[in-house]
C-alpha cells in the first residue's frame, strides 16, 4: 500500500523529514517507527500502520513534506498492495501526530516520567539569542529553577518557558536536558535553515579575571579585529598548513631598482620588494597553477582560476586589511607601482570597500619593512597559499672554486600553503620557481618608462 | 606555646552573614570555627536591626496610643521607663544571642570569641583573652561588617556626637535633638526620639531623604516627619561641630543661608564604612576596592580563590538578608556547587512611619535606565483594611514590562509595608505576570489585597479604584 502522511496536528500543513528509520526490504510491525518528522513545534515519530514489508522510500531526510504526502510503500503481508485506489481517496486512517513530549501546561509541574524511546522536543527559544527582555531582566522563572540552571551551567535563556508569561518551569529545564543529551548521542543532520536558528549557542571560552594578578585594562573589541579574528580562526583551524622557507639572493634586483627608482619617481611610483614579489609570483603561479586554486569541500572539487589576483596585507592603526590588486599578470611594473601604492593609501584611510578585498587569489605579506625575519604566515581562505617576505640580509656566499667571498644580499622567504590541495614537493618546487623569478628578474620588465 | 587549630573552615565575623555561613556549612558536614569579637549576631542583632525594631515598636505604641483619640479612645500622656525600654530591649538582644550561642554548640561550631588577623593565604591568627591562637583553615568566610562612619570634622571626641551605636542605647531623651542624615538609619531613630519627646531637627544633604526610595513612596514618610519634627531640611549641610559646654553647637548652612545653633545631642547617620582594616588583607593578596570594601566575583570569591567575604564587607547595599543569602552562596561554592546571589531578588525595607519597602527594579531606576515601563499604583485609602487600621496612608505600586505583562519591582509604602513586600519579592523573583498577581486570591479584609488590586489596576478593573477606560488599558489573556 501506498503509505501516506497522516494528519500532522492542528496548525502544522508541512514538517521535515529528520530520519529515516527503515530501509527498502526492511520488514515493519504495526506502529512500529518508520521516520522522524520535524515541525516547528515538536520532533514525532511516523509509525507503520500495516505490517508488512518496505518496497520504496519516496523521500530522504531533510525533504520537506506534507500531510497526505506518499512518503513509503509497504508491502503488506498479504501479497499484492492492498486497494490502492481505494487507499488514496479514503482520509488517512492514523490518528494525529502528538508531539511525543506534551507541551507542558501550567498545573503539570510535577516530574512526567520519561519514555526512553521517545525522542525529546527541543524546546529551545526560537530566536538566535534567546530569550530576551524588553528592559533587560532575565528569563522568568523560579529562584529554585534559576538556582538549578545556575549549577549546570545552563543558559535559562535558550529554553522556551512553558508557563505563563513563558516562565520556565522544571519540566522545561528537563526536556532541554533530554534534548541536549539527544543531540550529543545522535548526531544531528544538517538542521533546516527555519531551526538552525535554535540550536543552543556554542559554549563560549570562560573569561579569567585577570586582575587577580595585576592590574589590567580592557579594551572593546572592534568589528575589525573580531572579523580578523573570526578569519584568521576559520583559517587556522580549517587549512592544514606547511610552511616552506627559502631564501632568494635580491643583490642583483636591488642594483636594478637603484637604477630604475629615479625613473619611475618622476612617474610618482616606488619600485618596492613587493611589486618585484607580486610580478615573479605571477610566474610561479602560472608554472603550478594548484596555487591559483580554491579548494570547494561541498562540490568536492579544486577550482582553478585563470585570472591573477594578488592579495596585499597592510597593516593598518585599525588591524590588518589584504586589498586586492586584480590582474597582475597584464600590469608593468610601474602600474602595479602606482596601484599599490594606492591601495595602501585606501587601506590606511579606511576607504578599501568589501568589493576592494574579495578575488584574491594568492596574498603576499611583507614584514621586511618593519625590519622582521622570516614568520609563518597563515593562509587568507579561500586562497590555497600565501608567500611571507622578511628583511633581506647580507650574507658571505663562497665560490667552492676559487674559495673566494662575496657579500650578497639575502632575501626570507616564507610559503605557507594549504596542505589538503598542495603536497610538499609541490611547495618546494614553487618556492625554488619563485626564488629563481625574483634572482632573474628581467631588466626588461622596468624599461619603457622616461 | 602556640596554640594550633586546625579547621576546615573558618567564618571570621559572627553577624547575620557570619553565622548563617558557619551553620549552613556544619550543616552542610563541614567542619567550622566562628570567630567574633564582640557579643554573637553582629551588628544587627546587638547594634542594629534588632534594638532598633524593639524601640521602633516601643514609640509606634506611644504614637498609636496618641492616634487612637481620632476614634474615640483617650489614653493619657504615656510615661516612658528608659530604664525599662532599655532593659526589654537588651533582654531581646541577649536571648537572641544566647540563642544564635546554643545553636552553634548544637553543630558542633566552635565559637572562638577574639579579634582575626590573617597571618598567611591559610593561617589566621586570633588574640583571645587566653593569648594567641593560630587557625589554620583550608577556606575562610569573611563576614567582618561595617561600621558608622563619622567624618573626622565631627569627631570631637565628644559623648553627645552620637552615631547610632550610641543613639540606640537611648541613655536619655536629650531636648534638642539633630540628627545628621535622612538615610534610613536617621529617620528610623530620629522617629524614635521624636515620638520619645525630643525636638529632632533633621539635616539632610541630599534633596530628599531615604535615597534609592522612589519618590512617592517617600512623600507619605517625608510629610509625617515634617508633622512630628521640629524641621526637616534638605539640601543643607552641618559644616562645623564645636563642644559649646553640655551642648554642641552645629553650623549649618544652605544654598541661601548659614545658621550656627546648639543641640543637646546630635546623631551622625551619614553612612557606614567597611571593617577591612587590620585583618592583614593586603598581605595575603584579598584585594579591596576604592571604598575599602573587599572585591568579590559572582561567587563571593575574593581575589585569593579559598577565601570567601561575604554581606557588608563584600559591599553593594549593607543589609543583614543580604549577607545570609551571600553566606548560602559562598558556602555551596565551597562544597563544589555553582553558585551565585546574582539573579536574586533583593527586597529592602525601611522601618520608619509608615514603613517602605520596595523590591525589584524601582521607578526611578527604570527612569535613569530609560527602560519602558507601565507603574500600576493602588492608594490605601481605597483599602477598607488601611482604613479600618486608621492607616490610609500608604501606597502599593506595581512596575510592569508592558510588552509581557511581567512584574519587575513592588514598592510600598504604608503600615507593615515590610511584611507585605515578601509576597512581592517571591512575586518578582518568580517572574510573574500582574495577570498572576491578579488571578490569586487574596484574602479580605487585608492590606495584602492592595498587591492584587494594584494589578487589577493594571488591567483597568480594580473593584476599589475605578479607572477610567481608556484606549490604554491592556485586557489581560483571561478576560
Amino acid at each position: 500500500m501506498d503509505f501516506k502522511l497522516p494528519n500532522l496536528g492542528d496548525g502544522v500543513e508541512k514538517a521535515i523529514v529528520s530520519t529515516i528509520f527503515v530501509g527498502v526490504g526492511d520488514a515493519v510491525k504495526l506502529d512500529q517507527p518508520i521516520m522522524e518528522l520535524e515541525t516547528d513545534k515538536a520532533v514525532a515519530p511516523i509509525p507503520a500502520t500495516v505490517e508488512g514489508k518496505i518496497t520504496a522510500i519516496l523521500v530522504k531526510e531533510g525533504d520537506t513534506v506534507a500531510t497526505g504526502n506518499h512518503v513509503v510503500t509497504i508491502e503488506t503481508n498479504g501479497g499484492a498492495p492492498q486497494e490502492p485506489v481505494a487507499q488514496n481517496t479514503a482520509p488517512p486512517q492514523a490518528a494525529p501526530i502528538q508531539p511525543s513530549v506534551q507541551t507542558p501546561v501550567p498545573v503539570a509541574t510535577q516530574a512526567q516520567p520519561v519514555q526512553p524511546a521517545t525522542t525529546i522536543t527541543p524546546m529551545v527559544a526560537n530566536s538566535a539569542q534567546g530569550f530576551s527582555s524588553p528592559t533587560g531582566a532575565e528569563p522568568p522563572c523560579a529562584p529554585s529553577i534559576r538556582k538549578l540552571a545556575y549549577d549546570l551551567g545552563l543558559n535559562l535563556s535558550l529554553i522556551q518557558g512553558s508557563g505563563r508569561g513563558g516562565r520556565i518551569l522544571r519540566s522545561d529545564i528537563r526536556q532541554y536536558i533530554q534534548y541536549l543529551q539527544q543531540l550529543s548521542v545522535t548526531p544531528q543532520q544538517p538542521q533546516p535553515v527555519e531551526t538552525t536558528a535554535s540550536t543552543p549557542a556554542p559554549k563560549k571560552s570562560e573569561s579569567i579575571d585577570f586582575s587577580k594578578w595585576g592590574p589590567v585594562q580592557e579594551e572593546n573589541v572592534s568589528m575589525m579585529r573580531q572579523k580578523i579574528a573570526e578569519k584568521m580562526t576559520e583559517s587556522w583551524t580549517q587549512v592544514p598548513h606547511v610552511t616552506q622557507f627559502g631564501e632568494a639572493d635580491i643583490t642583483d634586483l636591488m642594483d636594478l631598482r637603484k637604477k630604475y627608482n629615479p625613473i619611475y619617481e618622476k612617474q610618482s611610483a616606488k619600485i618596492t620588494v613587493t611589486v618585484f614579489a607580486i610580478k615573479a609570483i605571477v610566474a610561479a603561479l602560472k608554472a603550478f597553477p594548484v596555487f591559483n586554486s580554491s579548494y570547494d569541500t561541498e562540490k568536492q572539487v579544486i577550482v582553478y582560476k585563470d585570472y591573477y589576483h594578488c592579495g596585499i596585507a597592510v597593516d593598518t592603526e585599525y588591524g590588518l586589511v589584504v586589498p586586492v590588486i586584480r590582474d597582475v599578470d597584464k600590469k608593468s611594473v610601474l602600474e602595479l607601482s602606482q596601484e599599490l601604492q594606492q591601495v595602501a593609501e585606501k587601506a590606511r584611510d579606511r576607504k578599501l570597500s568589501i568589493d576592494d578585498m574579495r578575488g584574491g587569489t594568492f596574498t603576499i605579506s611583507n614584514l621586511g619593512g618593519l625590519n622582521a625575519g622570516p614568520f609563518t604566515p597563515i593562509v587568507n581562505t579561500p586562497e590555497v597559499g600565501i608567500i611571507g617576505m622578511g628583511r633581506g640580509e647580507y650574507k658571505p656566499v663562497i665560490n667552492p672554486k676559487t674559495k673566494k667571498g662575496k657579500i650578497r644580499l639575502f632575501l626570507p622567504l616564507c610559503l605557507s600553503y594549504d596542505h589538503r590541495v598542495i603536497d610538499g614537493a609541490d611547495g618546494a618546487r614553487f618556492i625554488n620557481t619563485f626564488i629563481q623569478a625574483l634572482q632573474e628578474f628581467p631588466e626588461s620588465e622596468l624599461e619603457g618608462v622616461e | 606555646m602556640l596554640t594550633r587549630i586546625k579547621t576546615d573552615i573558618v567564618v571570621l565575623g559572627a553577624g547575620p552573614g557570619g553565622y548563617a555561613a558557619a551553620f549552613y556549612a556544619a550543616d552542610m558536614g563541614r567542619d567550622v570555627l566562628l570567630v567574633e569579637m564582640d557579643n554573637l549576631g553582629g551588628v544587627c542583632l546587638n547594634r542594629g536591626c534588632i534594638p532598633s525594631k524593639a524601640l521602633i515598636h516601643a514609640t509606634n505604641v506611644i504614637d498609636d496610643a496618641k492616634d487612637a483619640s481620632q476614634f474615640g479612645v483617650q489614653f493619657e500622656k504615656p510615661k516612658v521607663d528608659l530604664d525599662k525600654l532599655r532593659k526589654w530591649k537588651d533582654k531581646i538582644i541577649k536571648n537572641l544571642s544566647a540563642g544564635i550561642g546554643g545553636l552553634a554548640k548544637k553543630r558542633d561550631v566552635q565559637v572562638l570569641k577574639g579579634r582575626g588577623y590573617f597571618e598567611g593565604e591559610k593561617i589566621l591568627r586570633v588574640e583571645t583573652d587566653k593569648g594567641q591562637k593560630f587557625i589554620d583553615f583550608e577556606y575562610a568566610i569573611i563576614a567582618v561588617g561595617s561600621s558608622p562612619a563619622i567624618p573626622a570634622a565631627f569627631d570631637l571626641g565628644n559623648k553627645r556626637i552620637m552615631t547610632s551605636t550610641e543613639a540606640l542605647d537611648i541613655e536619655e531623651i536629650p531636648k534638642k535633638f539633630l540628627v545628621v542624615g535622612g538615610g534610613y538609619i536617621g529617620m528610623e531613630l530620629g522617629l524614635v526620639y521624636a515620638s520619645l519627646g525630643s525636638q529632632v531637627h533633621l539635616v539632610e544633604a541630599a534633596k530628599s531623604i531615604l535615597a534609592g526610595a522612589d519618590s512617592d513612596l517617600v512623600k507619605p514618610v517625608l510629610s509625617h516627619a515634617e508633622k512630628i519634627f521640629k524641621s526637616v531640611r534638605l539640601n543643607t549641610k552641618v559644616a562645623k561641630m564645636a563642644t559649646k559646654g553640655k551642648q554642641i553647637e552645629v553650623s549649618i548652612e544652605d544654598a541661601n543661608n548659614k545658621t550656627v545653633e546648639l543641640y543637646d545631642k546630635v546623631l551622625i547617620a551619614t553612612g557606614r564604612t567597611p571593617n577591612s582594616n587590620n585583618l592583614g588583607l593586603k598581605d595575603i593578596g584579598v584585594q579591596l576596592n576604592d571604598q575599602g570594601y573587599i572585591k568579590v566575583n559572582d561567587h563571593q570569591q575574593t581575589t585569593v580563590d579559598h577565601i570567601y567575604a561575604i554581606g557588608d564587607i563584600a559591599g553593594g547595599i549593607l543589609l543583614a538578608h543580604k549577607a545570609s543569602k551571600e553566606a548560602k552562596v559562598a558556602v555551596e561554592v565551597i562544597c563544589g556547587k555553582n553558585a551565585t546571589a546574582k539573579f536574586s531578588t533583593l527586597p529592602a525595607v525601611v522601618f520608619t512611619h509608615p514603613e517602605v519597602a520596595w523590591c525589584g527594579l524601582t521607578e526611578q531606576e527604570a527612569r535613569e535606565k530609560n527602560l519602558n515601563v507601565k507603574v500600576a499604583k493602588f492608594p490605601w485609602v481605597a483599602s477598607g483594611r488601611a482604613l479600618t487600621l486608621n492607616k490610609q496612608s500608604g501606597l502599593t505600586k506595581l512596575i510592569i514590562e508592558p510588552e509581557t505583562d511581567r512584574l519587575l519591582g513592588v514598592g510600598i509604602v504604608g503600615h507593615h509595608a515590610g511584611e507585605l513586600i515578601a509576597e512581592a519579592t517571591l512575586a518578582v523573583d518568580l517572574g510573574i505576570t500582574a495577570e498572576d498577581l491578579a488571578l490569586t486570591i487574596h484574602p479580605h479584609p487585608t492590606l495584602s489585597e492592595t498587591i492584587m488590586e494594584s494589578a487589577e489596576v493594571f488591567y483597568g478593573h480594580s473593584s476599589h479604584m475605578y479607572s477610567p477606560s481608556g484606549s490604554d488599558k491592556k485586557q489581560p489573556e483571561y478576560a
